[in-house]
């Protein structure tokens, strides 16, 4: 009787949807929950310090070069000591892809990406981040990196006393 | 004339060419370092490699010192030949250091680019890498030691080219070290172009420091207005503001370089004092408002005094555009216009624009192959520094150089090649003129002195008191223009307009000023009861003919308006927030501070505000074939568009 078939699939399917009903959901109330994400996760962007504690980032422009939808902009700028860094350093959450091209630029490891997501708002104004918005107190996925402590211009220590550098050269010196 | 094959392709050359610039000429780079077509051949880098197959000399050769000739059979990109360079690179790259994020070079570094080209990415070496302290060469140059590859550019450039003395090279060994005996502030006034010739980072430019990135450059080629020699710049502008300007090359004019004047004087066109609003009465206003009370003033003038007794003021500082509008605008009130003030600088200008024709005028390239040169009664260095580089070369070359009337008062550099002071003109010994140049200022002289010197044979000089005076002269002998001195004198004048104009405070003193458009602030713009900004060259089109007649086109670089840095709190969206140090956060349609136009624009606006047909293109007439002047050209000599000599 295709009757008697009929109320068995009915009964079957709607088996399935009570058992269903008791299960413990999947969804999270985002943004109120989050979910850890993994490490590698692109969801969004953090400047981050150098183990000394300093800012990391020396504003030399090749993330705002290398972001395929230009919504980096900054401006560099020389400290007392000779440091360069960004007087100001901006980015367009609203423009970005999230695709990571900035971060691997960075020759700093100054801008990472974080697996924290960004969340959307209500003004396009309130997703225009500054660097006080950006910079983070930590070191990000490096712990050990110091640019400054590898540049040759001797910010962070006396000239040639970088790893892998020599004592400065005297050039009036006739040894050989 | 050599003939030979460069990857396949047929090459013909003339002789003493190159192999390197032989294959420049079809268009086949081959990596250099050291060798610059301005200076002498050092063969220091090693980077040029290059594998003959073929012909008077085989294997590796250094192409930039290799004179191309007949029979060769080149490869550029011979295995044996791109192992060698990639080698020379990867030594190069021995000491350099970590530096590229925080060297103002990065981005516009000829190391760079052929440490990429050469395919070396990878440090080998375990070694330690040699280091250097820095010195202090002043407050425009930057000196970063750890960055040089050794290619001796910076003192074949310095030394040989420039003939500066405090700047060489010591050492021996691993410590080749470019530098200054002793620290201090490098005295050549051509210091500028080391920033420009060192292919790595070790001289970089102290006023543009740790500001900006090459990719990020707004730049147009453009035309330096310090003097009047016009040599060819092009401005670097970050975030409407100039950061740095550098050399371009024009063969018939400057060569590769520019002096410190040039390059480095430019803080008035960041400055913040500039004005940026128009003003009336003192107070700022819009553009339209302040165009209708400009022609208001000039209209009421008019009618109680008579147009006569008005004046349109331009100079020497006004582009050929807005010489020629400046002309229509004094038509359509029926007022005379000057773009000279005094009559003593007006009669030389004049005259020496009179006196020059396609023959007689000297190009560059006339005094670099001189035999006998004159220096007449001027501070070169102060007048048009870069003729002192052409002097020099002529010097070397053999040429008698000759100072008539001794140093000038105040001079500040001395002149870079061997000279001898004579007492007049008369005893130089031009040998029937044809290899002579006599070189003169041209402001200031009489008119029959200067004939007198052009009565010698010689090939003529006559630098102009204005980046564009020789354009003023012209337009002023073609429209009939006046001297403001004269009018004022005979009483005729009683007011002025002014564009881009400087008045001496006598004058000053004895005439109302109407309105005054300039982007400067000074007398005339404290004076004014209408004040119509202007914009500069950085922010303008147009065209300025130097000392020889030579027009030359220069093009907007950047937007007119204020700078980002330092934005006046105004521009933010709240007091709290404009002490934050980043740009404010404000939408907005316009450029802070950006009502300036182009003063021949301004000119015409108020043309049509006086009743006037509108200009839409300021170079009319004879003028009009200079509308599609190639600014990345050479420029053009105006000898064959207008003589002066039928003007007068
Ligand atoms: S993640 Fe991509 S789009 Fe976003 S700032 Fe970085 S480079 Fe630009
Ligand atoms: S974040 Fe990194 S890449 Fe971007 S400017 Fe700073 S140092 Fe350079
Ligand atoms: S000179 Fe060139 S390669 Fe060297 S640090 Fe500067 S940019 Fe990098
Ligand atoms: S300082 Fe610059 S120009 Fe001079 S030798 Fe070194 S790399 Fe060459
Ligand atoms: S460019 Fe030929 S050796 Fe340097």
């Amino acid at each position: 009787m295709p009757i008697l078939t009929d109320i068995k699939e009915i009964l079957t399917g709607l088996s399935i949807t009570f058992s269903h009903i008791w299960r413990k959901p999947v969804t999270v109330q985002f943004p109120e929950e989050q979910r850890p994400m993994p490490p590698r996760f692109r969801g969004s962007i953090v400047l981050t310090r150098d183990p000394d504690g300093a800012e990391r980032c020396v504003a030399c422009y090749l993330c705002s070069g290398a972001c395929p939808v230009d919504c980096i902009s900054m401006a560099a700028a020389e400290g007392e000591n000779g440091r360069r860094y960004a007087a100001w350093f901006r980015i367009n959450f609203s423009r970005c892809i999230l695709c990571g091209m900035c971060a691997e630029a960075c020759p700093t490891l100054a801008i990472q990406m974080s697996p924290e997501m960004f969340r959307c708002k209500r003004q396009v104004m309130d997703m225009v981040y500054e660097k006080e918005d950006l910079l983070i107190d930590g070191t990000g996925k490096d712990p050990e990196y110091n640019y400054y402590r590898h540049a040759g211009i001797g910010v962070v220590q006396p000239r040639g006393s970088s790893p892998g550098e020599q004592e400065p050269a005297d050039p009036r010196s006739l040894l050989p | 004339m050599p003939k030979l094959i460069i990857d396949d392709i047929p090459v013909e050359v003339p002789p003493g060419t190159s192999v390197l610039e032989a294959a420049r000429s079809v268009g086949i780079t081959i990596p250099h370092f050291c060798y610059h077509p301005a200076l002498a051949i050092a063969a220091a880098c090693r980077l040029c490699a290059v594998k003959l197959l073929d012909g008077p000399v085989k294997g590796i050769q250094m192409s930039c010192s290799l004179p191309a000739q007949d029979g060769m059979v080149v490869s550029t990109t011979d295995p044996d030949a791109l192992k060698m360079r990639s080698l020379v690179i990867e030594w190069l790259m021995l000491n350099h250091p970590h530096d590229c994020p925080v060297c103002d070079e990065g981005g516009e570094c000829l190391l760079q680019d052929f440490t990429i080209a050469g395919g070396h990415s990878r440090r080998r070496y375990v070694g330690k890498k040699r280091t250097f302290q820095n010195q202090y060469l002043g407050e425009r140059i930057h000196h970063e030691m750890n960055r040089c590859i050794e290619c001796y550019r910076c003192v074949r450039f310095y030394q040989e080219y420039a003939g500066g003395t405090d700047f060489g090279v010591t050492g021996s060994a691993g410590r080749v070290y470019f530098g200054r005996f002793a620290e201090g502030a490098l005295e050549s006034p051509f210091s500028g172009n080391l920033v420009d010739i060192c292919p790595t980072g070790v001289f970089t430019d102290k006023t543009g420091r740790f500001r900006a990135r090459y990719w990020d450059y707004e730049f147009a080629p453009a035309v330096c207005q310090h003097c009047s020699v016009g040599c060819n710049t092009s401005p670097q502008n970050f975030q409407r503001e100039l950061i740095k300007i550098v050399a371009r090359r024009n063969d018939q004019v400057n060569g590769w370089f520019i002096c410190d004047r040039g390059r480095f004087d430019k803080e008035y066109l960041n400055s913040p004092q500039r004005p940026r609003d128009p003003e009336i009465g003192g107070a700022p206003g819009e553009y339209r408002l302040a165009l209708e009370a400009a022609a208001n003033r000039i209209s009421e003038f008019c009618l109680q005094n008579g147009a006569a007794s008005l004046a349109f003021v331009g100079s020497g500082r006004l582009s050929l555009e807005g010489c020629l509008v400046l002309a229509e605008l004094a038509r359509v009130v029926g007022a005379p216009f000057c773009y000279f003030t005094e009559s003593a600088a007006a009669q030389g200008s004049l005259a020496a624009v009179r006196l020059l024709n396609e023959q007689n005028a000297a190009r560059v390239r006339d005094i670099e192959k001189a035999e006998c040169i004159a220096l007449f009664e001027l501070d070169l260095m102060e007048e048009g520094a870069m003729l002192s580089l052409a002097i020099r070369k002529a010097s070397l070359a053999g040429a008698q150089v000759f100072r008539v009337g001794g140093a000038r008062e105040g001079e500040k550099h001395p002149l870079p090649f061997r000279y001898q002071e004579v007492a007049t003109v008369d005893e130089v010994p031009f040998e029937g003129g044809s290899k002579g140049v006599v070189i003169c200022g041209a402001g200031g002289k009489s008119p029959e002195l200067l004939s007198y010197l052009a009565s010698s044979g010689a090939k003529l000089v006559m630098l102009q008191p204005g980046p564009n005076a020789f354009g003023a002269a012209l337009v002023s002998l073609e429209r009939k223009g006046a001297t403001l001195s004269d009018l004022v004198e005979s009483g005729q004048i009683k007011a002025v307009v002014c564009f881009e104009a400087d008045l001496p405070p006598w004058l000053l003193e004895r005439v109302e000023v109407l309105a005054c458009a300039d982007w400067k602030r000074g007398g005339l713009t404290e004076k004014a009861s209408v004040l119509l900004p202007t914009t500069t060259w950085v922010e303008s089109n147009g065209t300025s003919i130097n000392y020889e007649g030579r027009a030359q086109r220069f093009l907007r670089s950047r937007p007119a308006g204020l700078p980002l840095k330092g934005l006046d709190p105004k521009y933010y969206s709240s007091e709290t927030e404009a002490v934050a140090l980043h740009p404010p956060r404000v939408h907005r349609n316009y450029i802070p501070g950006g009502a300036e136009r182009e003063a021949w624009r301004v000119m015409a606006d108020l043309m049509l505000e006086l009743g006037g047909e509108p200009v839409n293109e300021p170079l009319t007439g004879r003028w009009g074939k200079l509308r599609d002047l190639d600014p990345e050209g050479e420029g053009v000599r105006i000898y064959d568009l207008v003589s002066a000599q039928d003007l007068s």
